[in-house]
């Protein structure tokens, strides 16, 4: 049996008015459990794209990818629904909650999506919100939360089935620095507590310094930093 | 890529169209557009072909040769063909030219050179590998789906009916169909775990259209559809059956034999697509999950239809016709506004604080533009259900008072001999007619055509002799009694006059009093009474209808001479009718124009007498279940042994005139499913708004673990969230409205309708199909709007900023 994570030949590319933008040219990558890895690149690098294909919300061209000896790309989209749900917690640079629903009722959908009870669901998601420091914000909409509260709730969400694999993309990248401290503490500390695999693309410089494994993206190719 | 070249296009398509021209030329002169269209039928539809050859290989074995078959062919009246050849050839010639033409206009970039990527070597994305644009398997299923259910329809119904009674035998063979029809759909699309949409066009239009197209074209052109594969009688049998099996249209009236088809292949095809969508979306994500949890909770979160007010606004509308509603609304919205503006106002000077919160309150009550649109949608599906509940409901009102009048009038059966062969052994047949179980009442009839005239006044009528002591235990007849009395025409000495005392007359008699007035005043002006009084007295009795009455101007006492044709006596000049003169006993109101212009009624022993008969011309009888008639009279004629005695119930009587009310209730509903289709198009619109607004979320969604099929999950129920709001909203106001218009009633105009207020009927089987076809449409309608939702990509979605 392989690593945790295993990346062997991907690659994506863009067409574009007829012209190709190899994005990523044959990525290949381990990565172990419980490691945190930073990884940085320039704007455009395709460092998001890379994030994407992991989580398999985006579709390479070829390559294949193990979690945990099972090839993630031969998957059905229930299968893949369910890698998403139960394997990956994701954390964008954009919080992405849903407008519809409360605080609470954001952090308790990959629960909800799973058919878990929703009393129940409900009271974990409280729980992990507290976690975050948002206990008095469990009614609020995110219409009605800063944009470090609502990076927060989606900190919690991610973490709300206790995935295995947490890809985060610059969660920081649209908060001030002491609040975007805050949320990189945090991203530590689930680390440590819960013993989870994250892989964090960041630009801010101090953080993936701090990250125990740090890598870089270039010219489509992922290589230590 | 491919590019276009515009005038390349353009000639060859006019050249192609001008080809088409001087084909439908050529088939002109040959005098074969009929044969054409026929074949032409057949072989656009796909497998039309194989029929084809198969028919002419029939043909040419029947005449065993090649040339006599052909010779056959011209004798058959395709004489003209040669007139027409160098016309059809000619112009196949032009119209490939022109496909020619058209396809050089249409090229192939080619590819811009690049080099080759560094991805050469990799393992390819396995979805990529395995995708497929097209799948056989499926197109089988949808195929066999639609093709089978048709065969087992058809080939079963024949079969079944035979054993069981004809709605219960269509009933069977249209359930059976109609699964075998999902089943195909749900297993075709969970194998290509696509809702395939080729592949059912393919299906629907080459193995299950060409089944209509073929019935159609057996009443249309027999001779052009089979293509003599059957010889006159075989075809005649074959058409019998075939029209049994649209069974719907024999309900629908003759007129129309394949209509009854068209709409059970519609039925089909409907529930095919049904099949297609729940296979898709129980399989779609590679395992079958029908449960609605959290989809629920994200749909009613979306389009949140259970709002009270979205609910008791589409409520009270509906009820009291949109306008008031909408007007108090208005006014509602407008009084309040000023109201809370101002306290806001007063708060302001007060509080700030407080008066920003009351105002960020009112803000946040205002709606969006995709609430509007769904209160819209809700409304549309609500107004369409409940006029078609309304509609269809005073339709049935109508058919059930006429069915009621005509059983008033009518007897519920009749028993008679063939070819109307007199029956002089009636009370024999009588008796063992009274043996059977079912039959409450049975009075024997002579049933003839007749003149009515009085001086000045002539009227056609049916002159019917009746039993006075037992006709009332099988019609109303008694009870319509308005003026006189039955009795008067067994005992003449029993009409009394109204002229004695006509001051009651008005009273007893609703007619506009301007229609009566003729006669009051007749009676003092022209005393006719001295000078037949002596006579008249024994005069026979005879008992007409109000609306005979009016236009002859007669009234009880009054004498009227009967001509008929029939019984002729010789006269100086040859045969002369036969006539006879009877006194007006009474005058009868049956409620039915028919009846009271056209029905004049005597005692048997006249009308014996008047035509010479023996005996009566049959028995009529009342059954105590109207609803079991038929399987009652065919007890009634196993007692009699059949042949001579012949039975007829009141449906057979009556076939057309029901049949024209069932199409015209089919008809009436057709038009007002319209109106839900319009909602369904409000449907659509507002899911596709909900889906264009929530690209973001969906991604989320994905990215959260929900798969494609919980998606789809998602906006279909939105949209069925909405039908089936608007459409229990529609039934609870359709009822409303029925039953208020069965309490308060709308009055008619007599004269007009010759009823006296809108009637009502709701029944229960066709207000709940109202509601299933409602919801189902809506369920259609968000297919579209809900596949499109589940293509959204994450990526695509999360970049949408
Ligand atoms: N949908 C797309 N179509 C075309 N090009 C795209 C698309 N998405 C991303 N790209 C290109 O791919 C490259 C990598 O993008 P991305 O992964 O977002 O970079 P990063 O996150 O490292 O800034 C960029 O050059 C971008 O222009
Ligand atoms: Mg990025």
């Amino acid at each position: 049996m392989g690593a945790f994570l295993e990346l062997k030949e991907v690659h994506k590319a863009y067409f574009l008015h007829g012209k190709r933008i190899d994005v990523l040219r044959g990525v290949s990558l381990d990565i172990e459990k419980g490691e945190l890895v930073s990884l940085v690149g320039a704007s455009g690098s395709g460092k998001s794209t890379f994030l994407h294909v992991v989580g398999t919300l985006d579709a390479p061209a070829a390559g294949t990818m193990r979690y945990q000896g099972r090839s993630v790309f031969d998957m059905n989209d229930a299968e893949l629904a369910e890698y998403r749900n139960r394997t990956i917690g994701f954390v964008f640079q954009s919080h992405y909650l849903l407008p519809e629903f409360t605080a609470a009722e954001n952090v308790a959908m990959p629960a909800l999506i799973q058919r878990q009870d929703r009393v129940m669901s409900l009271r974990r998601a409280k729980e992990l919100l507290e976690r975050v420091g948002l206990g008095a914000r469990v009614e609020h909409r995110p219409g009605e939360l800063s944009g470090g509260e609502s990076q927060r709730v989606a900190l919690a969400r991610a973490l709300m089935l206790a995935p295995s694999l947490l890809l985060a993309d610059e969660p920081t990248g649209n908060l001030d620095p002491t609040t975007g401290e805050g949320i990189h503490q945090l991203l530590r500390e689930v680390n440590r507590d819960l013993g989870l695999t994250a892989v964090v693309v960041t630009h801010n410089e101090v953080l993936a310094q701090s990250m125990p494994r740090r890598l870089r993206l270039l010219d489509g190719r992922v290589q230590a930093a | 890529m491919t590019s276009w070249r515009a005038p390349l296009l353009t000639v060859g398509g006019l050249l192609a169209a001008a080809g088409l021209g001087f084909i439908g030329y050529g088939l002109y002169r040959a005098d074969t557009i009929a044969m054409a269209a026929g074949s032409t039928a057949n072989f656009t539809v796909g497998w039309g072909v194989l029929l084809q050859s198969w028919f002419s290989a029939q043909w040419v074995l029947r005449f065993h040769d090649f040339r006599s078959a052909m010779a056959a062919v011209e004798h058959e009246g395709v004489r003209g063909v040669a007139r027409g050849i160098p016309h059809v050839w000619g112009g196949l010639a032009v119209w490939f030219a022109g496909w020619a033409v058209i396809a050089a206009g249409i090229r192939r970039k080619p590819d811009e050179a690049e080099g080759p990527s560094a991805a050469v070597g990799a393992p390819l994305y396995p979805p990529l590998a395995r995708f497929q644009d097209f799948h056989w398997g499926t197109l089988g299923a949808y195929c066999g789906g639609i093709f089978a259910a048709q065969l087992v329809l058809v080939f079963g119904y024949l079969a079944s009916v035979k054993m069981l009674p004809q709605i219960g035998a269509f009933l069977l063979c249209l359930s059976a169909g109609g699964l075998i029809a999902f089943a195909g759909g749900f297993f075709g699309a969970a194998n290509s775990k696509r809702l395939s949409t080729p592949e059912a066009t393919i299906a629907v239009l080459y193995a299950g259209l060409p089944i209509p197209i073929f019935l159609t074209l057996l009443h249309q052109q027999p001779a052009m559809a089979l293509l003599s594969i059957f010889d006159e009688r075989e075809l005649l049998a074959v058409r019998s059956l075939f029209h049994e099996v649209m069974f719907l249209s024999s309900l629908l009236g003759d007129n129309m034999p394949a209509l009854g088809y068209w709409l059970v292949y519609g039925f089909l095809v409907l529930v095919l697509v049904l099949g297609i969508n729940l296979g898709f979306v129980a399989t779609s994500s590679g395992r079958v999950d029908l449960r609605l949890s959290y989809e629920l909770f994200v749909a009613s979160r979306h389009v949140s239809v259970f709002r009270p007010r979205l609910i008791g606004g589409v409520l009270i509308t509906l009820l009291f016709i949109v306008v008031p509603p909408l007007l108090l609304y208005a006014i509602a919205t407008a009084a309040n506004a000023a109201v809370e503006m101002t306290r806001i106002q007063k708060l302001g000077l007060k509080d700030p604080l407080k008066a920003a919160a009351a105002l960020n309150l009112l803000k946040a009550k205002r709606q969006g533009p995709t609430a509007m649109m769904t209160a819209l949608s809700v409304g549309g599906v609500g107004v369409g259900v409940m006029a078609l509940i309304i509609v269809l409901s005073v339709m049935s009102g109508f058919e059930l008072d006429l069915q009621q009048k005509i059983l008033g009038t009518n007897a519920h059966g009749v028993v008679m001999k063939y070819a109307g062969e007199a029956m002089p052994e009636y009370p024999e047949v009588m008796k063992k007619i009274g043996g059977v179980k079912g039959i409450v009442g049975q009075t024997p009839f002579i049933l003839n055509e007749v003149m009515v005239a009085t001086e000045g006044n002539i009227a056609g009528s049916m002159i019917k002799g009746i039993d006075p002591k037992t006709v009332g235990s099988v019609t109303d007849l008694p009870r319509y009694m308005q003026t006189g009395s039955l009795e008067g025409l067994t005992d003449p000495s029993k009409i009394v006059a109204p002229r004695l005392a006509p001051l009651n007359e008005p009273a007893l008699d609703d007619a506009p009093t301007e229609k009566k007035k003729p006669e009051l005043l007749r009676d003092p002006l022209i005393e006719e009474a001295p000078h037949d009084a002596p006579d008249s007295a024994k005069l026979p009795g005879l008992v007409l209808g109000k609306e005979m009455a009016n236009s002859l101007r007669v009234t009880v006492g009054d004498r009227v001479n009967v001509v008929s044709p029939l019984g002729s006596e010789l006269g100086p000049q040859g045969p002369m009718p036969k006539s006879r003169p009877f006194r007006v006993a009474g005058i009868f109101y049956s409620g039915m124009f028919e009846y009271d212009s056209k029905f004049v009624y005597i005692s048997i022993d006249e009308a014996q007498s008047f035509f010479g008969l023996k005996g009566v011309n049959g028995v009529e009888v009342k059954v105590d279940d109207i609803d079991d008639t038929r399987r009652i009279m065919k007890a009634v004629r196993d007692v009699l042994d059949g042949y001579p005695y012949r039975t007829k119930d009141w449906g057979e009587m009556n076939a057309n005139l029901f049949a024209a009310l069932r199409l015209e209730k089919l008809v009436m509903g057709i038009i007002l499913s319209i109106i839900i289709v319009v909602a369904a198009g409000l449907i659509v619109a507002t899911v596709i708004m909900l889906v264009l607004e929530k690209r973001k979320e969906i991604a989320v969604l994905k990215a959260l673990g929900v798969s494609d099929g919980g998606i789809v999950k998602i906006f279909l129920t939105e949209g069925l969230q909405i039908g089936i709001v608007g459409s229990v909203l529609g039934l609870i106001s359709g009822l409303v409205w029925c039953l208020f218009i069965e309490k308060y009633g709308i009055k008619l105009d007599p004269q007009v309708y010759y009823i006296p207020a809108l009637p009502v009927r709701i029944e229960p089987f066709q207000t709940a199909l109202s509601v299933v076809i409602a919801v189902l449409i809506s369920f259609l309608a968000s297919i579209y709007p809900a596949l499109k939702a589940s293509q959204v990509e994450p990526v695509e979605g999360l970049k949408a900023e």
